[in-house]
C-alpha cells in the first residue's frame, strides 16, 4: 500500500485531475448532450471496459486471449433474461452478468489455462466462436425488451449506468495492479519459469486474472443489454467484441492503466471522423496503427508519450 | 453414405489447400500468419473478377492468382513480418499472430472499399454439373476440381521440397538456422521466398473457394479458422499430414452432418479442436 | 591469410572477447587452445559471420569481412564446422553434403566433391541415406567436416571437434584432417580445450582465457613451455 509520502504532489494532481474529468462526465448530459454523443459515449464506455478487462489478462498477465466475446456474450444475455424476463432491480441484473460470465470463465478457464502462449490464443478463440454458432442456432431469432419497458426507456440511464460501471472497472483495475497480487500477476507475463521458481502460484494468478477479466466483459454485456431495445443473440458474441478492445488497447499501450483508455478514445473518434466519408474505413488506419504498435512500439501510445517527454526533457538545462 | 464421404474428400481437399500454406511457413518460420485468410480472400476476388470481366476460367486464373498474392506476401514480409524475426521463438509466434491480426483488418476492409461487402461467386459452365460414375453416387464436377488441385498441389510441393535444391534449402533452414548460413543460404531472403510462396498457395485456396464455395470480403476469417485448427491436428511443416487432416475434418463433418444437422457442423470442427488441444497439453 | 584485428564481441550485453588479435597464415594448421567459456566459440562465430564485433576488424585475404553476414563469408572461401556439429537432423547424410554445395558454384562440381568426400570419410557413403540425427557422434563429426568442405572452402574452421568423441574416433579423424591439409593445401583453423592433440596436429598457436589472447607461437616451443604443460597439460 502506498505510504503517505507517495501520496506526494504527483499523486494528489492526478487524483484531482481525475476528479475533474469524472465530474465533468457526471455534468455531461446536463447541459451539453446530444443523442447522438450520449450514444458515441456509451459505446466508447463499454470499450473501455472491454479494453481494460482484456487488459489485465492480456497486458498484465501476458495471456494473450481472444475469447473476450463469450464473456461479453454471456453477460448480456444474462442481464437480458433476467433483468427484462424475471425481472429484478438493475443492479442485481447487473451482478449477475458479471457473475456468469465469471462462471463461464471458470468452467472454460479451468482447462483452457492449460494451454500455453498462442494455444491459449486460439483457444479462446475457437471457445468464443463455437459459443457464437451454438448460441445463434438455439435464439436464432432477435430478442427485444419488453414493451413496458421500452416507452420508459431513458438513453440518460444507459449513459450513467455505463460511466459507473467504467469507473468501477478502472477503480479495481489500479487498485489489483498496484498490490500484490498485481505484481504476482506481471512476475507471470515477464517471465513465467522465473516466477514459478519463486514461488508464485501460476495457476491461481492467471485464474485471477481471468475471473478479473471476464467479469467486467460480462458487466460490459450487461451494460450491452440494458442499453440496446433489441439484440440478435449471435451477434453478441461476434469477434468484433474481442478485437476492435484488443487493438485500441495495444494502441494505447497494454500492460498500462491508461493505455486502454487513450486508444478507445482513440479508437472512436476515428470512427466517428469516418463515420461519414469511409464507414468502416476507419478499422484499416487503426489495424496499420496496431501492426505499428506490435512491431515497433509494443508500449503503445503510452510508451510513445513517455518517450517524447523524455526526448523534451534532456533539452532542459541542468540546475 | 458413400456420397457423404464424397462430399467429405472433396471439402477435406479444400480444406487441406487451405491450411498447407500456413502450416508451411509456420513450421518453417514460426510467423503464424493470420492474414492467410485474408490472401485466400484476395485470390478468391481475383479469379471473381477475371472471370466476371474476361470470362477467364477460374482454374486457369489459378496461376495469375498466384503471382499477385506472391509479389503482394513478398512486399508484406519484407515490409512487417521480417522485423520479427530476431526475436525468440514464443515473441515471435504471438507477435506475428498479433501482426496478422492487424493486416486482416486492414486488407479486409480494404476489399469492402473497393469490392463492397457482396457475396460473389465464380459460375462457370460447369458449375452444379455432375457426374454419376454409379447409381446413387453424385460428385460435383467442380468437387473433381477441387480434388485435382489438391493432387497438383501435393505433388508440386513435394517436387519441390525433395527435388530442388530451394526445397531443400528451406528444409535445412528450417531444421537450423545457423547451419543453414554456414553452408552458404541466404536465410533472410529464403524466408522472403517461402513466405510469399506461402501467400500463393492461399491464392489457390482462394479460386477454389470462389468456384466451390463463394467469396465476400470477410470470408477469409472462416476458412483461417479452419485452417488454424487443421494446423494444430496436422502439426506443421509437412505437406502429407496437412491433407489427411483436412480429409479426416472433412469427413468427420459430413458425417456428423447427418446426425445433428448443417446448424451445428462449424461447432463439430471446433470442438475436436478445443478437445485434441487440451489432450496435448496434458 | 586470415587476420584478426582487435576485436571486441558481445554476446548481448556481456563482452566476451577483448582487443582479440591473431592471424592465419595461407597453409597453415593453426590452433586457438582455451577452456569452457574462454570466447573461442565466440571468436569463431564473429569469423565466420554469425556474430558482429562491436570493434576491430577482420580480414581474409586482404578483403575487410567484418561485418560481412554468414552466407557471404562462405562465398568468400571460408567455412566452418560448428560446435556441436549442428547437423541437418532429419535429413540425409547424402542431403546434408548436397547442401554443403548450396553455393552456385560448387553445385556444378557437387557430384565429384561428393566422391571425394566418400573417399576421404568411407563411412559416410555405407550411410549416405541414413538421417543424421541417427548417426554415432563420430560419423556426426565426419558428416559436418565433410558438409564443410563441400563449399571448396580456402580456409576451414573448426570449432571444438574433440566434444563428445572416444579417443581413438578423434585420433583418426585428427590424422584425416591433417591428411586434408598436406594434399590439398587446405588452411586450417581450429579452436579446441584438448590441448594436446590440437598441438600436435598444428605447427602454430595461440592462447586464448577469458576473452583475452594471452600467449602465441610455434607449437613446438608451447609444447616444450613449462607455464603452458602446467596450465593445459596438468603436468
Amino acid at each position: 500500500m502506498k505510504t503517505l509520502t507517495q501520496w506526494s504532489k504527483n499523486g494528489m494532481k492526478q487524483v484531482f485531475t481525475w476528479g475533474v474529468i469524472v465530474l465533468f462526465l457526471i455534468l455531461f448530459p446536463l447541459f451539453a448532450a446530444t443523442e447522438h454523443t450520449l450514444n458515441l459515449l456509451v459505446f466508447l464506455f463499454i470499450t473501455i471496459v472491454l479494453a481494460q478487462s482484456w487488459n489485465i489478462l492480456g497486458g498484465y498477465a501476458g495471456q494473450i486471449s481472444l475469447g473476450n466475446a463469450a464473456f461479453f456474450g454471456i453477460g448480456a444475455l444474462a442481464f437480458h433474461f433476467i433483468a427484462w424476463r424475471v425481472g429484478v432491480s438493475l443492479f442485481l441484473a447487473l451482478l449477475a452478468s458479471g457473475i456468469s460470465a465469471v462462471g463461464l470463465a471458470s468452467f472454460i478457464g479451468i482447462p483452457a489455462l492449460r494451454l500455453k502462449g498462442v494455444y491459449f490464443a486460439i483457444g479462446t478463440l475457437a471457445l468464443a466462436e463455437a459459443l457464437r454458432i451454438t448460441i445463434g442456432n438455439l435464439f436464432p431469432r432477435t430478442v427485444y425488451i419488453p414493451t413496458a419497458y421500452i416507452t420508459s426507456y431513458r438513453l440518460v440511464d444507459r449513459y450513467y449506468l455505463a460511466l459507473a460501471v467504467t469507473l468501477i472497472t478502472q477503480i479495481v483495475a489500479t487498485v489489483i495492479v498496484r498490490s500484490r497480487t498485481g505484481l504476482g500477476i506481471m512476475a507471470i507475463r515477464d517471465d513465467e519459469e522465473a516466477a514459478d521458481t519463486t514461488g508464485v502460484n501460476l495457476f491461481k494468478y492467471k485464474y485471477l486474472a481471468l475471473v478479473t477479466s471476464s467479469f467486467f466483459s460480462g458487466l460490459a454485456g450487461g451494460v450491452f443489454a440494458y442499453y440496446q431495445i433489441s439484440i440478435l443473440p449471435a451477434f453478441l458474441f461476434g469477434p468484433q467484441w474481442t478485437f476492435e478492445p484488443l487493438v485500441a488497447a495495444s494502441v494505447g499501450g497494454s500492460g498500462t492503466l491508461l493505455g486502454p483508455i487513450i486508444g478507445s478514445v482513440f479508437l472512436i473518434i476515428l470512427m466517428e471522423l469516418f463515420a461519414l466519408t469511409l464507414g468502416k474505413g476507419y478499422l484499416i488506419i487503426f489495424g496499420g496503427l496496431f501492426v505499428l504498435v506490435v512491431l515497433f512500439l509494443p508500449g503503445g501510445l503510452m510508451e510513445a508519450s513517455k518517450k517524447i517527454r523524455k526526448a523534451f526533457s534532456i533539452n532542459k538545462p541542468i540546475p | 453414405m458413400i456420397q457423404i464421404i464424397v462430399y467429405g474428400v472433396i471439402t477435406g481437399a479444400f480444406y487441406g489447400l487451405a491450411a498447407v500454406g500456413l502450416s508451411l511457413v509456420f513450421g518453417v518460420m514460426k510467423h503464424l500468419n493470420i492474414a492467410h485468410g485474408s490472401f485466400l480472400m484476395i485470390g478468391g476476388f481475383v479469379s471473381f473478377w477475371l472471370f466476371h470481366l474476361f470470362k477467364i476460367d477460374p482454374f486457369v486464373s489459378i496461376p495469375l492468382a498466384m503471382i499477385i498474392l506472391f509479389v503482394l506476401g513478398g512486399v508484406l514480409y519484407k515490409g512487417l513480418f521480417s522485423h520479427l524475426d530476431k526475436l525468440p521463438e514464443g515473441l515471435k509466434i504471438n507477435n506475428s499472430m498479433l501482426v496478422g491480426f492487424g493486416l486482416t483488418w486492414i486488407l479486409d476492409n480494404l476489399a469492402i472499399l473497393f469490392w463492397t461487402s457482396d457475396v460473389r461467386a465464380v459460375t462457370p459452365s460447369y458449375t452444379g454439373k455432375v457426374w454419376n460414375p454409379l447409381t446413387g453416387l453424385r460428385i460435383p464436377i467442380v468437387g473433381l476440381g477441387v480434388i485435382g488441385i489438391a493432387l497438383l498441389v501435393i505433388f508440386s510441393l513435394y517436387l519441390l521440397l525433395t527435388k530442388t535444391y530451394f526445397g531443400k534449402s528451406v528444409r535445412g533452414t528450417a531444421q537450423d538456422r545457423d547451419a543453414a548460413s554456414l553452408v552458404g543460404i541466404n536465410v533472410e531472403r529464403t524466408y522472403l521466398v517461402f513466405f510469399a510462396l506461402g501467400a500463393a498457395l492461399a491464392g489457390i485456396a482462394g479460386v477454389v473457394s470462389a468456384v466451390n464455395y463463394s467469396v465476400h470480403p470477410t470470408v477469409g476469417f472462416e476458412w483461417l479458422l479452419k485452417a488454424i485448427i487443421i494446423l494444430v491436428l496436422a502439426g506443421f511443416g509437412k505437406v502429407g499430414p496437412v491433407f489427411v487432416a483436412g480429409l479426416l475434418l472433412g469427413i468427420v463433418e459430413g458425417i456428423s452432418v447427418y446426425f445433428v444437422g448443417t446448424t451445428y457442423r462449424e461447432v463439430v470442427g471446433l470442438v475436436i479442436f478445443i478437445l485434441v488441444m487440451l489432450k496435448r497439453s496434458m | 591469410m586470415l587476420e584478426v584485428n582487435e576485436i571486441d564481441v558481445y554476446r548481448g550485453d556481456i563482452r566476451v572477447l577483448w582487443s582479440v588479435s591473431l592471424k592465419v597464415e595461407e597453409g597453415t594448421i593453426t590452433a586457438l587452445l582455451g577452456s569452457n567459456a574462454a570466447g573461442k566459440t565466440s571468436l569463431l562465430m564473429s569469423i565466420s559471420g554469425l556474430i558482429k564485433p562491436m570493434r576491430g576488424s577482420i580480414r581474409f585475404n586482404g578483403m575487410e569481412i567484418t561485418k560481412e553476414p554468414a552466407h557471404r563469408i562462405v562465398e568468400i572461401g571460408m567455412s566452418m564446422v560448428p560446435e556441436g556439429r549442428r547437423l541437418f537432423p532429419e535429413m540425409s547424410v547424402l542431403e546434408n553434403l548436397e547442401l554443403g554445395a548450396f553455393l552456385k558454384k560448387a553445385r556444378n562440381a557437387k557430384d565429384r566433391a561428393i566422391e571425394e568426400i566418400y573417399e576421404i570419410f568411407p563411412i559416410l557413403k555405407s550411410r549416405a541415406t541414413q538421417m543424421a540425427g541417427t548417426l554415432s557422434g563420430g560419423e556426426q563429426q565426419m558428416l559436418a567436416i565433410g558438409r564443410a568442405l563441400m563449399s571448396r572452402p580456402k580456409l576451414l574452421l573448426i570449432d571444438e571437434l574433440s566434444l563428445g568423441l572416444a579417443p581413438l574416433v578423434l585420433q583418426h579423424i585428427a590424422e584425416i584432417i591433417k591428411e586434408i591439409n598436406v594434399s590439398r593445401g587446405l588452411t586450417i583453423f581450429i579452436v579446441e580445450q584438448n590441448a594436446l592433440m590440437t598441438l600436435e596436429m598444428a605447427q602454430f598457436g595461440y592462447l586464448i582465457e577469458n576473452g583475452r589472447i594471452v600467449g602465441s607461437g610455434e607449437t613446438n616451443s608451447l609444447l616444450q613451455n613449462e607455464q603452458i604443460k602446467n596450465a593445459y597439460f596438468g603436468i
